[in-house]
């Protein structure tokens, strides 16, 4: 567990690293992505082990799928999905939601190049 | 959901409530759609939930908004059930005893006050999770290690107020509490200890105070909200040497508890540490359909492919020593004179030394791996924890084993065990791991649950904190001169919250008003 923790930290830096590709809405979103879900939901976290095994290690990590959408996260989010268990609007706000989401669909709503 | 009301509310009644709460904390920290419910129930649940369903949830942001709430909810009648950060997994999450309970949300008040590493403290309010205060320290560069229990997602304030347990030596979270900040049923607003006094200097350095000390009466009870708290954290050692050991054979924990009890007794180890069965490894690593399929309780061949496959033994501990490096080396050789002539084996010591990175060392890591068990049948999966208190000595831990691992049998549950040391005491902590929406399964885990607690009582052992499903039937077998515990729990709960309006039910503590609906 704890060279998980080193490897996530790692994981992490290198994300504030691409940050600077992001747009300043994106940086914010992924900021609470890491705050609010990042226990979970980064390399070697719970959730992307659990993703892993249902879906695969390509798609395993939110931050690297392309196919999400706005209203899919929000469902998840707020309902709950398997054994994720659902995250108050006091947890994470709607408007924090929001911004995680824009971020975590980044990819599929950039234009195309 | 939909909505079920407080038992003396009218449907107009609570709508006036809600309409004023908003009138404190503001319409969007009142939460009451069915979505918002939803969010709040059990996610553990055996089941859907249905039985313990709040009406709504309200997330106030200071003292002062707290005491406007109350007041509101003692004239209304309105129930309110505090939650730190709602994370308590396992025993409930965040929903009530009593569906129709209005969740009082206390995330939002999540500063933290003061953090003093002269003297080893910090001051926090209960939204303050174990990640917040971890990266605090880290990003400040405070030299004080937290003790954090499996599932960190949670409230530091919530989780020693449970009672949890984290695995340094101040794994033992409600003694470390020094100093509450409450505010009463009443809205009045109590500091315990020293804290009492104005000005007072010393309240996170003495746990008294003058004349009773009430803290404990706040930790796993109804009586009052703590809004803040002193907790001391531990100065950062020299080093530490940390052993992972292995015991092959089941019978094993025989000559292992006692040997380990007099290690933990004269403060060899100085730490709680879980003491698990071979299931701890293969939860959270595999699920259970990669070993078997078949019907009722994994057979003991089983275990022993997973105990080959991880190379594991059937038991598995970590000890680790803090300190001076000279003292833990010689406490090293304290433990391999114990343990060693039983394992006929070398114990392997790995070393830390302060400035090193403290993943490698006995530091206190929030995580929240352990969750992964959840998934163990697949599914929506959940767990609950029975948790009773022994001695810590070997021939009684052994029966207990046996006696234990033959009713998982019976119900046809996996057994997931841990005999967790504590100083003079062991946590027998017996997880029954399920899938949520699999109604023979959650039946025979409720059934094994309720056989666990009559057979434990009958033993003369109780539990040390439970599920909101089963308070009731908890709090019955602590019994002596019949029920005399419960009825002064009850007295003091009249006197202090006679319109029974905060967390009806929990641990077992009804209000005068409420009490049939005690299970």
């Amino acid at each position: 567990m704890r060279i998980i923790f080193a490897l996530a930290v790692a994981a992490t830096l290198l994300s504030v690293a691409r940050a600077a590709e992001l747009t300043p809405a994106q940086v914010q979103g992924q900021q609470l992505f890491r705050a609010r879900c990042g226990y979970c939901h980064l390399f070697g976290g719970t959730g992307t082990i659990m993703l892993a095994r249902r879906l695969g290690d390509k798609d395993s990590l939110l931050e690297n799928r392309a196919d999400l959408d706005a209203g899919y996260i929000r469902t998840v989010v707020r309902g709950g999905l398997r054994s994720m268990p659902a995250l108050t609007r006091v947890e994470v706000t709607d408007a924090e939601l929001a911004a995680i989401a824009a971020y975590l669909t980044r990819a599929r709503e950039a234009p195309a190049q | 959901m939909k909505l079920i009301l407080p038992p003396e509310a009218s449907a107009q009644a609570f709508d006036r409530a809600l309409e004023r709460f908003a009138g404190v904390v503001g319409k969007e920290w009142v939460l009451a759609s069915d979505e918002d419910r939803d969010t709040y129930l059990d996610a553990y649940a055996m089941g859907d939930g249905s039985d313990h369903v709040p009406a709504a949830a309200v997330a106030p942001q200071s003292v002062e908004e707290i005491q406007a709430l109350l007041r509101i909810a003692n004239e209304l009648r309105i129930p309110l059930w505090p939650v730190s950060r709602g994370k308590n997994l396992g025993y409930g999450a965040a929903a009530p005893v009593m569906s129709g309970t209005v969740v009082l949300d206390l995330g939002r008040m999540r500063r933290i006050l003061e953090v003093n590493d002269k003297y080893g403290y910090c001051v926090i309010e209960p939204g303050v999770g174990f990640f917040d205060l971890f990266q605090y320290l880290r990003e400040q560069k405070i030299p004080l290690w937290m003790s954090v229990p499996g599932n960190a997602w949670g409230s530091v304030i919530g989780n020693a107020l449970e009672r949890g347990i984290g695995y340094t030596p101040y794994g033992d979270n409600t003694s470390k509490l020094c100093g509450l900040e409450v505010v009463l049923p009443s809205g009045e607003l109590v500091r315990t200890g020293m804290g009492a006094m104005s000005g007072a200097k010393s309240w996170q350095h003495y746990q008294y105070g003058f004349g009773p000390a009430w803290d404990q009466l706040f930790v796993q009870s109804n009586f009052g909200i703590v809004t803040r708290a002193g907790l001391w954290l531990m100065p950062e050692p020299e080093a530490t040497l940390r052993a992972r050991v292995h015991l092959p054979k089941a019978d094993d924990i025989g000559w292992a508890i006692d040997e380990l009890a007099r290690l933990r007794l004269r403060n060899v180890i100085e730490h709680t540490f879980v003491f698990g069965n071979y299931l701890h490894d293969a939860s959270v690593f595999s699920q259970r359909e990669q070993w078997y399929q078949g019907p009722g309780a994994l057979p003991d061949e089983v275990a022993e492919r997973m105990m080959a496959h991880y190379n594991i033994g059937w038991w598995n501990f970590s000890l680790t020593l803090y300190g001076y490096p000279e003292a833990i080396r010689a406490h090293a050789q304290v433990v391999r004179q114990a343990l060693e002539p039983h394992l006929g084996q070398e114990l392997e010591f790995d070393s830390w030394h302060r400035g090193e990175p403290i993943e490698g060392s006995g530091a206190g890591i929030p995580g929240v791996l352990p969750l992964q068990i959840v998934n163990w049948r697949g599914g929506r999966g959940g767990h609950i924890g029975f948790s009773p208190v022994m001695p810590p000595d070997g021939q009684l831990a052994l029966q207990r084993f046996h006696r234990v691992k033959a009713l998982y049998a019976k119900h046809g549950m996996d057994y997931y065990t841990s005999f967790t040391m504590g100083h003079r005491h062991i946590n027998n902590v017996n997880l029954i791991i399920y899938d949520r929406d699999d109604p023979a399964m959650t039946q025979s885990a409720q059934a094994l649950f309720r056989e666990l607690i009559a057979d434990a009582a009958h033993e003369g052992y109780g539990e040390y904190r439970t599920h909101i499903s089963f308070m009731d039937d908890v709090a019955q077998t602590f019994d002596f001169n019949n029920h005399a515990l419960l009825k002064l729990n009850e007295t003091v709960k009249d006197a202090l919250d006679p319109h029974g309006i905060l967390a009806p039910g929990k641990s077992g503590i009804w209000p005068r008003a409420l009490r049939g609906k005690r299970t």
